[in-house]
């Protein structure tokens, strides 16, 4: 539940505090970072802008928020409280012998795949509740969707542009060698003969590329994550290669490097062997 | 100089394939290179623009917590009296937005589940934050019991126009109220400015929002729209309000812009900052390898100019004008291709739930132009230093000799 | 006595090699005057060519003096060495190095522009030498589609654009057939003729014979024929 919290801090140690201990607290740790508090210290919390009905906590540990990326550029300022304590502070004061009402429950299944009949179930014997799978789609989702589709668009660009260059490269690059490949082809070495020693090096400049670049990768994936928990002060992870990233970098890699070395030198074969090695 | 420029063009278009390879490879960096800076501000541009067309230029909160997520303003009558007697100000609109149930009306039947849809509750004198479409505003409907506006996508889904008629219940804490619903009479269709395209939103007075919500605890307004006098802006306005002491939170819309971006926005501003370095890194380690594997290849041609006589910072020039040629077309090319890359883009963005359908990600901006041109010059100068420097530093004798041997 | 167009003293040029120094040329002594015709053979690797360079500005040596027009050409900065090149002193390559994309008219016409000579004044000069050459009807061609003989004379006619009071060739006959290449000698024998000084790197004794005066190099050192 949300606190729209004030929170004042008071260094005592309960002395003169007549109800005695003041229950627990934990708080984030860039709460506890912001307002200087160490544990053990005492707090007040209200759930009112104005401060008013507060209560006195102490802070009994720090914890480090789980990242959540819909949400990674707030500051987590946050609070745990035990849930009687927190029903307590925001109880309207007219309502203090009201049943108590929370937002809501979470369930955890012995079987996880029996989610969707146990919310399907829950939602007969229980009318009015709504009982939603976490793995149903949402909004947080369809969120994420959206944000996986963008990035996509901007990698096929950006693959595009890629093999544009690639092939303007391989061309120069087989280009230094025309007078070679015309003396093989006078030689009486076939065009296939000279693709197949291409495919071979454009297959192993490619493979090698290919591994220079996810290690490059991981390197950068490294420092982007840094720097950005490091910005936004938080334990999200923002860039992740995992195995089937680097699948997809091999599969298109490698045909890409292939294919570019494969078009810049058929282009050189198709022309006449005296042509190549006219100086 | 003339000659200078005629020497690279002619360099660069001796080898047609790959010059223009090189210059459609620039064209795809540059394309996505501009669409960043687009990006970089596009959606500060849009959601100001969208904030200053609602007609409102400082908005009023009980908190610093984001509009309609924090408590509400309470005695806003006390309120609305203080800041509407400022001079600065010249007009001060209450606004709540609160969850209401479709208890009937056209395309609903018992067995459906009962719809929600956002209640927005405003004075019907103020100048209204939406754009009436079909019918009348709440301004004009003196006389009409209840009356209502709706959205498009409401109307379409209730199969309602003008004159039909809708029963509400309020849902404003967190279950159903226990008061029946009212009935209310669609007056006209209008287009709100922050709805996204799922979004089925109505608006009405605030008097009869507080009917359907009156057994809700929490009693207050969710914010006051204030707008300054012409003359005065929203700076003084906010100034002034914060002067009368009322213990709110005041906040401009260039604040509140400033802090969207600074949080909300905050991930698209890195993204399109990472992409555009990459980009731009990507560009220029491509250009700079082109250029350099073509001047190796014609090194014992450069070493002839200059045992001919050319100086070096003649050839020195013609290297670093292939390079801006190479580039200068490649960006001029980009440009209309980054236009379309950034409709489609946009599209997929504006995908995102929640994001008003008058909102764009990718917005033009002069600044972004201007960006654009000289990152791509600072890349094809920088891309060209390395080939510059093979050639003004060629051994003229020594390259001469080895082009003989080879 | 008139003044030699170009003259080394005590001249050497050493190349720091990886194992040890080379010495290309040791302690060469000469002047070449106007109206000279030299020929300068020798075996391979005995520093013909880099006499050559050294000779047309293009190296400097490592040590002794070096004058062109009685100017020391070793203190020149290398701007002012280009505009030397450029004026005074016409190359002729064995590989031609003419400007693939250029035809054979812009070939020639390249060092007049650079010189900052008057368009019109261009067309004439570079008519007058292409014709001089008996490349008129092939002044629209690019180089891919001129003979290695046509080449070669193109870059005859672009060495000689801005009346240089030098001309230096380096194998100049290399790449050609015998044929073509006594075509070429005959035509450097004309530019001789028409007053200006022709240093010839050659290992052709037919082309060495046409030369006025024959200068022998071996291991760097001019062995015979040297001032």
């Amino acid at each position: 539940m949300a606190i729209a919290a004030s929170i004042a801090v008071t260094a005592q140690r309960a002395a003169g505090d007549a109800t005695g201990v003041p229950p627990g607290v934990l708080l984030s740790r860039q709460l506890m970072e912001s307002r200087q508090l160490r544990v053990g210290d005492v707090v007040r919390l209200s759930a009112e802008p104005s401060g008013a009905r507060s209560r006195l906590f102490r802070i009994l540990g720090e914890y480090e928020p789980t990242p959540d990326p819909m949400r990674f550029a707030q500051r987590r300022l946050e609070a745990r409280l035990h849930l009687p304590d927190i029903l307590a502070l925001t109880r309207p004061p007219t309502e203090a012998n009201a049943p108590a009402t929370i937002s809501s429950i979470n369930v955890a299944l012995v079987d996880p795949s029996d989610a969707d009949s146990f919310a399907r179930d829950l939602a007969v014997r229980l009318p009015g509740t709504i009982a939603v799978p976490t793995t149903a789609p949402n909004e947080r989702t369809s969120t994420f969707a959206v944000i996986e589709r963008f990035h996509l668009a901007v990698a096929v660009v950006t693959m595009i542009g890629s093999a544009v260059f690639l092939l303007a490269l391989m061309l120069m690059l087989v280009d230094e060698r025309r007078e070679t490949v015309g003396t093989l082809r006078l030689i009486g070495f076939t065009r296939s003969r000279i693709l197949m020693q291409v495919l071979l090096e454009g297959t192993l400049i490619a493979l090698a590329g290919a591994v220079a670049g996810l290690l490059f990768a991981l390197v950068m994936q490294d420092a982007f994550n840094r720097f950005f928990q490091w910005r936004y002060d938080t334990a999200l992870i923002f860039l992740r290669i995992t195995p089937g990233v680097v699948a997809q970098s091999l599969l298109l890699a490698l045909p890409l490097g292939i294919g570019a070395s494969l078009i810049a030198s058929w282009i050189l074969l198709r022309q006449h062997p005296l042509a190549l090695t006219r100086r | 100089m003339l000659n200078v420029l005629r020497l690279a063009w002619l360099s660069s278009v001796r080898q047609p394939g790959r010059t223009s390879l090189g210059v459609l490879g620039v064209a795809a960096v540059g394309a996505l290179l501009f669409d960043m800076l687009l990006l970089s501000r596009g959606l500060v541009v849009s959601f100001r623009d969208l904030l200053d067309r609602a007609g409102f230029d400082v908005r009023v909160l009980a908190t610093d917590a984001a509009p309609l997520a924090g408590p509400r303003i309470l005695d806003s009558g006390t309120v609305l009296a203080t800041i509407g007697a400022l001079p600065e100000v010249e007009a001060v609109v209450p606004i709540s937005i609160r969850s209401v149930e479709i208890t009937s009306g056209n395309a609903v039947s018992p067995t459906d589940r009962l719809e929600r849809v956002q209640f927005i509750g405003a004075d019907p004198q103020a100048r209204p934050m939406w754009t009436l479409v079909e019918g009348r505003d709440l301004s004009t409907s003196a006389g009409t019991s209840r009356p209502l506006l709706v959205n498009r996508t409401t109307a379409a889904r209730l199969q309602a126009s003008p004159g039909s008629e809708l029963s509400l219940r309020g849902r404003c804490g967190s279950t159903s109220s226990v008061l029946p619903p009212l009935a209310f009479t669609i007056v006209g269709i209008v287009e709100f400015p922050f709805d996204d395209a799922d979004a089925e939103t109505v608006a009405g007075q605030l008097l009869d929002l507080e009917r359907l919500c009156a057994d809700d605890q929490a009693r207050g307004v969710d914010m006051l729209l204030v707008r300054s006098k012409p003359g005065e802006g929203a700076e003084r306005a906010a100034s002034a309000i914060q002067t009368a002491n009322l213990g709110l939170h005041v906040v401009t819309n260039e604040e509140l812009v400033e802090r969207f971006s600074r949080v909300e926005f905050s991930y698209f501003r890195q993204i399109s900052f990472v992409l555009a370095t990459v980009t731009l890194f990507f560009g220029f380690l491509l250009i700079a390898v082109l250029l350099t594997a073509s001047v190796n290849q014609r090194l014992g041609e450069i070493a002839a100019l200059r045992a001919m006589g050319l100086s070096r910072w003649r050839v020195v020039a013609g290297v670093l004008c292939e390079s801006v040629m190479m580039v200068g077309a490649g960006a001029i090319l980009a440009i209309p291709v980054g236009a379309g890359l950034s409709v489609w883009l946009d599209a997929i963005l504006r995908a995102l739930p929640g994001i008003p359908t008058d909102v764009h990600f990718f917005v033009f901006e002069t600044r972004a132009l201007f960006v654009y041109g000289s990152l791509l010059a600072a890349a094809s100068i920088g891309a060209a230093l390395y080939p510059m420097r093979i050639v003004a530093v060629l051994p003229i004798a020594a390259t001469l000799r080895r082009e003989v041997i080879g | 006595m008139t003044t030699p167009i170009v003259e080394t003293r005590h001249v050497s040029r050493e190349f720091p090699m990886a194992a040890a120094p080379v010495t290309a040329l040791s302690d060469v002594s000469l002047s070449i005057g106007a109206g000279d015709y030299v020929a300068v053979v020798g075996p391979s690797g005995c520093g013909k060519s880099t006499l050559l360079h050294i000779l047309g500005c293009v190296d400097v040596p490592t040590s002794g003096e070096m004058l062109f027009q009685a100017r020391d050409v070793t203190s020149l900065s290398d701007a002012d060495r280009s505009r030397l090149r450029l004026r005074e002193i016409g190359f002729v390559f064995q590989r031609f190095f003419l400007l693939p994309m250029l035809t054979a008219w812009e070939n020639v016409e390249l060092p007049q522009a650079e010189a900052g000579v008057g368009r019109t004044e261009r067309r004439n000069r570079t008519a007058e030498l292409l014709e001089y050459v008996g490349l008129t009807k092939r002044a629209g061609h690019r180089p891919a589609e001129l003979s290695g003989g046509e080449m070669q004379r193109v870059a005859i006619a672009r060495a000689l654009a801005n009346r240089p009071s030098l001309l230096l060739a380096d194998e100049p006959t290399g790449e050609l057939d015998q044929r073509t290449g006594d075509q070429i000698i005959a035509l450097l024998d004309s530019v001789h003729a028409d007053g200006t000084a022709v240093v010839v790197v050659t290992h052709d004794p037919a082309v060495a014979a046409r030369a006025h005066r024959l200068l022998k190099m071996r291991d760097g050192q001019i062995v015979e024929g040297g001032s």
